[in-house]
C-alpha cells in the first residue's frame, strides 16, 4: 500500500527535491550562469554592438559587402597535400564575398580599411570547403581572452562615434606578444583595390593526404593583379572600391592563387599572430576565378555563414583557439541577423548594374 | 482509503524498455550539458563538442524513434491504482510530453544546420543529407526553438526525477522500482 505523504519525514522530502535541485544547479552551472566572469558568445555580440554593428539584419563583423561567383581549379599540388574531394574536381563552383572588416554596414570605402574575402567552394558529392580572409599579415589577438579584450577596445565612443585611442593603444601595450603582429600591420602596404589585395587566414589547418601525412598550413589568396599603392587611387565615391571590382569583371574575369604555407618545425601553428620563418615553401594549390558580382541583398553569400571551420574530410582545424572562437560566434551572429528584420545593403543591385563612380563626398 | 489491492510491488518494465530509458537518460544528460556549454561559453573546444553533439544528436533521433515502436508495442506496467487521478494526468501527460521533445530536439537540430546551409557531419566523417534547402530565416527560427525545446526537456527531465523519487521514496508505491528493474 502506498505511504501518505504527510507521513513522511523531511529527510524524505529532501530525498525527493535536493537531487533535481543539484542537476538544475550542475546544467546552470555548464549554460555559465554561475559564472558571471566566463566569456561567451552573446557576449561578444554585446561588444560588436558597442564598435557600432547595428541590429538590422548584418554581420556582427565584416558588415559591408558584396558577392561574387566563379570556379576553383584545383593544382596537382593540391592534391599531394591533402585527399579532399576540392582537389580532386575540376572547375568547381564557388561563391566569395569581398567585405570591409569592420562592424560598420554602412562604412564609406577608404583605403586605411582592413578588407575580407570568404569564400565557398563546393564539390558535386556534397564536400564544402568555406574560408574567411583578410588582408592583415598577422591576427592582432592570439587567444579567446585577447579577442574578447580586442573588442571591447573597439567601443565606439557616443560622443566622437570612435574607438578610444587610449584603449586601443593600451590594448597593445598590455600585450608585449602583440609587437610583431602590430608592427607587421604597420609595414603592411594596402593596395590600391580589393581587385590586387592578397587575403590571409591568417589561422592555421591540417591537411590530410591520400597516404595519411598530415601538413600545417595558412593559406593565402593571392592576387595576379599588379600591385600599386593605395594613396592617391583617387575617388570620393563611398562605394569606390566595390565599383571598381565590378567594372573589372565586367570587363574580364578576376583569379587569384590560393597559396599554402607549408609549416616547418617550429612554426607556431596554433597563434595566428606570430609569423612564421619567411623560408618557409609556398605551394600553389590552385586558383579561384571571379565572373560576375552581385549585391549582397540579391544572392545567397549575403545571409549564408562563411565559419572557416566548415571544412571538407582532408582539410582540418588546426588547435588554434580562434577558429574554435571564430565558429561560436559566427552561428551566433548568424542566428541573431537571420532572425532580424535586415535593411538594404551599401551596395544595391543598381550599383553592381551600373557601377559608374559618382562623387557623393563619401569616399576618401 | 487506497484502494486494498495495491501490493507497492508494480510488476517491471520490459528489460528492452528499462536499458533504452537509461541509455538515453545518460545521452540525453551529456548532450543537454555539451549544448549548453557550447551555446555560452567560448572555449577552444568548439569543434570538437559540436561534432559530438551532432553525433550524438543524431543517434538519438535513431533511439527515439525505436523507443516509440516499442513504447507501442510493449506492455507498459499500470500506474498504482490508488494513485490521485490529478496525478495520474501529470503522469501521463509528461510522458507524453518527454516522447515529444526527444524526438523534436534532435529533429530541429538537424533541420535547423540543413536550413543555415551547415554540412551536417558526424563523427568519423559520415556526412547525413540535410532535411531542406538552404533557407536562412527559417534557420534563425529553427536555432532559436531548440534552444526553447531544449530548456523545456530540461524543466521536464527535473520534473520526472522528483516525481520518480516521490514514487520510490515518499509513496514508496514501487513505480520507481519498475523502472530500476526490481
Amino acid at each position: 500500500m502506498a505511504r501518505s505523504p504527510h507521513s513522511a519525514s523531511p529527510a524524505r522530502w529532501a530525498a525527493v527535491i535536493l537531487p533535481p535541485l543539484c542537476l538544475g544547479g550542475f546544467l546552470a552551472w555548464s549554460a555559465g550562469l554561475l559564472t558571471p566572469a566566463s566569456i561567451s558568445p552573446s557576449h561578444f555580440m554585446q561588444r560588436f554592438h558597442n564598435a557600432g554593428a547595428p541590429n538590422t539584419g548584418f554581420r556582427r563583423a565584416h558588415a559591408k559587402g558584396m558577392c561574387v561567383t566563379g570556379w576553383f581549379d584545383p593544382s596537382p599540388e593540391g592534391r599531394a597535400l591533402s585527399h579532399a574531394g576540392v582537389f580532386k574536381g575540376e572547375h568547381l563552383p564557388v561563391i566569395g564575398r569581398f567585405s570591409l572588416a569592420p562592424p560598420l554596414p554602412y562604412l564609406p570605402d577608404n583605403p586605411n580599411i582592413a578588407r575580407s574575402l570568404a569564400l565557398q567552394i563546393r564539390t558535386p558529392s556534397g564536400d564544402d570547403w568555406r574560408m574567411a580572409l583578410v588582408d592583415m599579415p598577422l591576427q592582432s589577438m592570439r587567444d579567446i581572452a585577447d579577442a574578447y579584450a580586442f573588442f571591447k577596445a573597439a567601443r565606439l565612443d557616443p560622443v566622437t562615434h570612435k574607438p578610444d585611442p587610449e584603449a586601443v593603444k593600451a590594448y597593445a601595450a598590455q600585450r608585449p606578444w602583440l609587437n610583431t603582429a602590430f608592427e607587421q600591420a604597420k609595414a603592411h602596404q594596402q593596395p590600391s583595390d580589393l581587385t590586387n589585395d592578397t587575403y590571409n587566414s591568417l589561422d592555421s589547418f591540417i591537411l590530410t593526404n591520400d597516404a595519411g601525412k598530415k601538413t600545417a598550413v595558412r593559406w593565402a589568396v593571392q592576387a595576379k593583379e599588379p600591385f600599386r599603392p593605395a594613396e592617391g587611387s583617387g575617388a570620393n565615391d563611398g562605394n569606390y572600391l566595390f565599383k571598381r571590382l565590378v567594372q573589372t569583371l565586367d570587363e574580364r574575369p578576376l583569379s587569384w592563387d590560393i597559396v599554402a604555407t607549408i609549416a616547418r618545425e617550429g612554426d607556431p601553428v596554433n597563434d595566428p599572430s606570430q609569423p612564421w620563418n619567411d623560408a618557409d615553401q609556398k605551394v600553389t594549390v590552385g586558383t579561384v576565378t571571379f565572373t560576375k558580382a552581385y549585391s549582397e541583398d540579391e544572392n545567397p553569400c549575403g545571409p549564408m555563414v562563411f565559419d572557416p571551420t566548415i571544412l571538407p574530410e582532408g582539410i582540418s582545424v588546426s588547435q588554434d583557439p580562434l577558429l574554435a572562437l571564430r565558429a561560436s560566434v559566427y552561428m551566433k551572429s548568424y542566428a541573431t541577423r537571420s532572425a532580424e528584420h535586415k535593411t538594404p545593403s551599401m551596395v544595391t543591385p543598381n550599383d553592381v548594374a551600373n557601377p559608374t563612380l559618382t562623387s557623393d563626398e563619401k569616399g576618401q | 482509503m487506497s484502494l486494498p489491492q495495491n501490493t507497492g510491488k508494480a510488476a517491471p518494465f520490459p528489460r528492452l524498455s528499462i536499458m533504452l530509458h537509461w541509455i538515453m537518460a545518460a545521452l540525453i544528460l551529456v548532450m543537454l550539458f555539451v549544448g549548453l556549454f557550447m551555446a555560452h561559453i567560448s572555449s577552444i573546444h568548439y569543434a570538437g563538442l559540436f561534432t559530438l553533439h551532432r553525433t550524438v544528436g543524431f543517434l538519438l533521433l535513431l533511439l527515439v524513434v525505436i523507443r516509440l515502436i516499442n513504447r507501442f508495442t510493449n506492455r507498459t506496467p499500470p500506474l498504482p491504482a490508488d494513485l490521485p487521478s490529478p496525478m495520474k494526468l501529470a503522469a501521463h501527460l509528461s510522458h507524453i510530453l518527454l516522447y515529444g521533445f526527444m524526438f523534436a530536439l534532435p529533429l530541429v537540430g538537424w533541420a535547423m544546420l540543413s536550413a543555415g546551409g551547415y554540412p551536417i557531419t558526424l563523427w568519423g566523417g559520415c556526412h547525413i543529407p540535410p532535411l531542406m534547402g538552404f533557407h536562412p530565416h527559417l534557420w534563425g527560427a529553427l536555432r532559436c526553438l531548440h534552444s526553447l525545446l531544449a530548456y523545456g526537456l530540461i524543466l521536464l527531465i527535473l520534473a520526472h526525477i522528483g516525481a520518480a523519487l516521490l514514487h520510490g521514496v515518499i509513496r514508496r508505491d514501487g513505480v520507481m522500482g519498475s523502472m530500476l528493474g526490481r
